[in-house]
């Protein structure tokens, strides 16, 4: 029975994760004439059955925690938001790297939307990680080090975004926020050792992390729900960005040559 | 009385290990990972590109 | 850019750098506003904190890089101003000047620009919090050394990106401050084991942290920035 959910789930989740790049190449851009409608209703209904079966397997199902009674049951949401979260960033990274390689509308749209969607998952992943922090270890914020650093990561993309709406021109709105993104991406390891040194040397927090084989079930049934969900968001954030692109650069064919390269540019500044 | 009460309970929990109750957090934290999720599907959908509603129509 | 020779890209940025410092040495009453803010900023604190000598000597290393960090905010969003008033940055690229070398005495001219305003910090924190150097001058100013280089690299950065955006007062700290919290951390921690001694030997390890972040964020900068004004 928990092979099947798990086989099944995994499945759900990684054929969404395909059939949502696909959407992306073939329905995101601009006048595509592709009926996604059969589809994404698909990946929605496997997302929302996903969620309830694992709010059921989390809350219902799954058995209290040796030390920490119920309220561990928290981690089913907390855990997989910071997951999504990590991976929305990370890919956000390896866009932005790729753009200043290749000049792209389109790795410049998918940077925009990882950078959204993974501040959104971080957002409410690091409030439920506080939230679990009272009843466990008395406070909400205790500095510990993956919150610390997960906090500070926030406020490095909320920075971003804030770049990405500061910005007209979308060429160097798309060069800038490259250069940006990839000084923060760099400085994630770093900041996460340097707040573990800090927090080792004053004290050594430990914390719980024993994670039941019973629970793990429960655990990636919640976590490939989050991944299609992140895989819409996705989707939908991507079309929207391309459409903004297409309104400001305004020229029809700028769109669909996916390179429109610097010199181009420059040149046509200079002149 | 009631003090002394309460201090028995919270040391019998002290002493089983396990924290008692905690569901109010539960609730909490489900509450709000389902609600920003659903804030921000919602804002996706008043943010869909316009052409979109021209097109299929 | 021009691949150009190591040693012509060196040359290129000094005569930057004598150039920045020229127009900074022109421009003194900009520094002096520069140097009272710090201080202001270091007053402040203790009465944030109130008279008790003990906990302002103790936070004094935390205190010290705080009003350089705002002070650096400050610095660092006027070395683009000045260069687009005089549209400058456009002159320079047509030179053409490697952008690295741009890069290079920019950020050099500010790492400068905050070791003197921290070294002129030490005897009002001294006066101030009734600190004393336990270690000795020479680890305090590598400190200082290291943890303004820390600043000045990504900040020289992002005040290129910032200078040319809207609300760009806001934009700098917003991008600088989360970044190098890394580095304000380790050079807090340094400062205040140089102030008070250090029983432990921990200060190797802070200091190998600010030398690692430097390397990264100087590499990095010294790669990207050319990227950042070009067009």
């Amino acid at each position: 029975m928990n092979t099947v959910l798990q086989v099944i789930s995994a499945a759900a989740a990684l054929a969404s994760v395909v059939l949502g790049i696909w959407l992306g190449r073939k329905w995101a851009p601009p006048g595509s004439r592709v009926n996604a409608k059969p589809v994404l209703w698909g990946m929605t209904a496997a997302a929302a059955v996903l969620l309830g079966l694992g709010a059921y397997l989390g809350l219902v199902w799954a058995p209290p925690e040796r030390e920490m009674g119920e309220v561990y049951r928290i981690i089913y949401v907390h855990v997989p938001a910071m997951w999504m979260s990590m991976l929305a960033l990370t890919i956000n990274f390896v866009c932005c790297v790729t753009y200043l390689f290749k000049t792209s509308w389109k790795t410049d749209a998918l940077a925009e939307s990882t950078g959204e969607v993974g501040l959104v998952f971080g957002a409410y992943g690091l409030v439920l990680g506080s939230i679990w922090g009272k009843p466990t270890w008395g406070t909400y914020w205790d500095w510990d080090p993956r919150l610390t650093a997960m906090a500070i990561m926030l406020v490095t993309y909320v920075a971003y975004m804030a770049l990405r709406r500061f910005v007209e021109d979308p060429e160097k709105r798309a060069v800038w926020s490259s250069v940006v993104g990839i000084i923060s991406g760099v400085n994630m390891p770093i900041v996460w050792f340097s707040v573990k040194w800090w927090r080792s040397l004053h004290q050594v927090q430990s914390t719980p992390k024993t994670v039941d084989p019973d629970m793990t079930l429960a655990l990636r049934v919640n976590a490939w729900a989050a991944l299609i969900l992140l895989t819409l968001f996705l989707l939908h954030r991507y079309r929207i960005a391309l459409a903004t692109r297409e309104a400001e650069v305004a020229l029809p064919e700028a769109l669909p040559t996916d390179a429109p390269g610097p010199h181009s540019s420059r040149t046509s500044e200079v002149a | 009385m009631s003090t002394a009460l309460y201090l028995s309970t919270l040391l019998a929990q002290v002493g089983s290990g396990r924290l008692q109750g905690g569901w109010e957090y539960i609730w909490a934290s489900y509450a709000i990972a389902w609600g920003s999720l659903s804030l921000y599907a919602l804002s996706l959908w008043i943010r869909r590109p316009k052409a979109d509603a021209a097109s299929k129509e | 850019m021009k691949p150009g020779r190591p040693i012509s890209l060196l040359k290129t940025a000094g005569v930057l750098l004598a150039k920045d410092l020229l127009i900074e040495w022109r421009t003194r009453a900009r520094l002096n506003a520069l140097v009272f803010f710090a201080l202001s900023t270091l007053l402040l604190f203790s009465f944030a904190v109130g008279p008790d000598t003990k906990v302002l000597a103790r936070n004094a290393g935390g205190y010290l890089w705080l009003a350089l960090l705002f002070a650096s905010v400050l610095a660092l969003g006027e070395s683009f101003r000045v260069e687009q008033e005089n549209l400058t940055l456009d002159g320079l690229r047509l030179a053409p000047a490697d952008a690295r070398a741009i890069f290079l005495s920019k950020a050099v001219g500010n790492t400068l620009l905050l070791t003197g305003l921290g070294l002129l910090l030490i005897p009002v924190m001294v006066a101030l919090y009734g600190v004393q150097v336990a270690m000795g001058v020479r680890p305090f100013v590598t400190t200082l050394v290291l943890g303004c280089m820390a600043i000045s690299a990504p900040g020289t950065v992002y005040s290129a990106i910032a200078s040319n955006a809207r609300a760009r007062d806001v934009l700098l700290p917003l991008l600088l401050f989360p970044l190098i919290i890394p580095a304000l951390l380790a050079a807090a921690k340094a400062t205040s084991l140089v102030l008070q001694g250090d029983p432990m030997n921990q200060l190797p390890s802070w200091f190998g942290l600010l030398t690692g972040f430097n390397l990264i964020y100087w590499g990095l900068g010294f790669v990207l920035f050319p990227r950042v004004i070009e067009d």
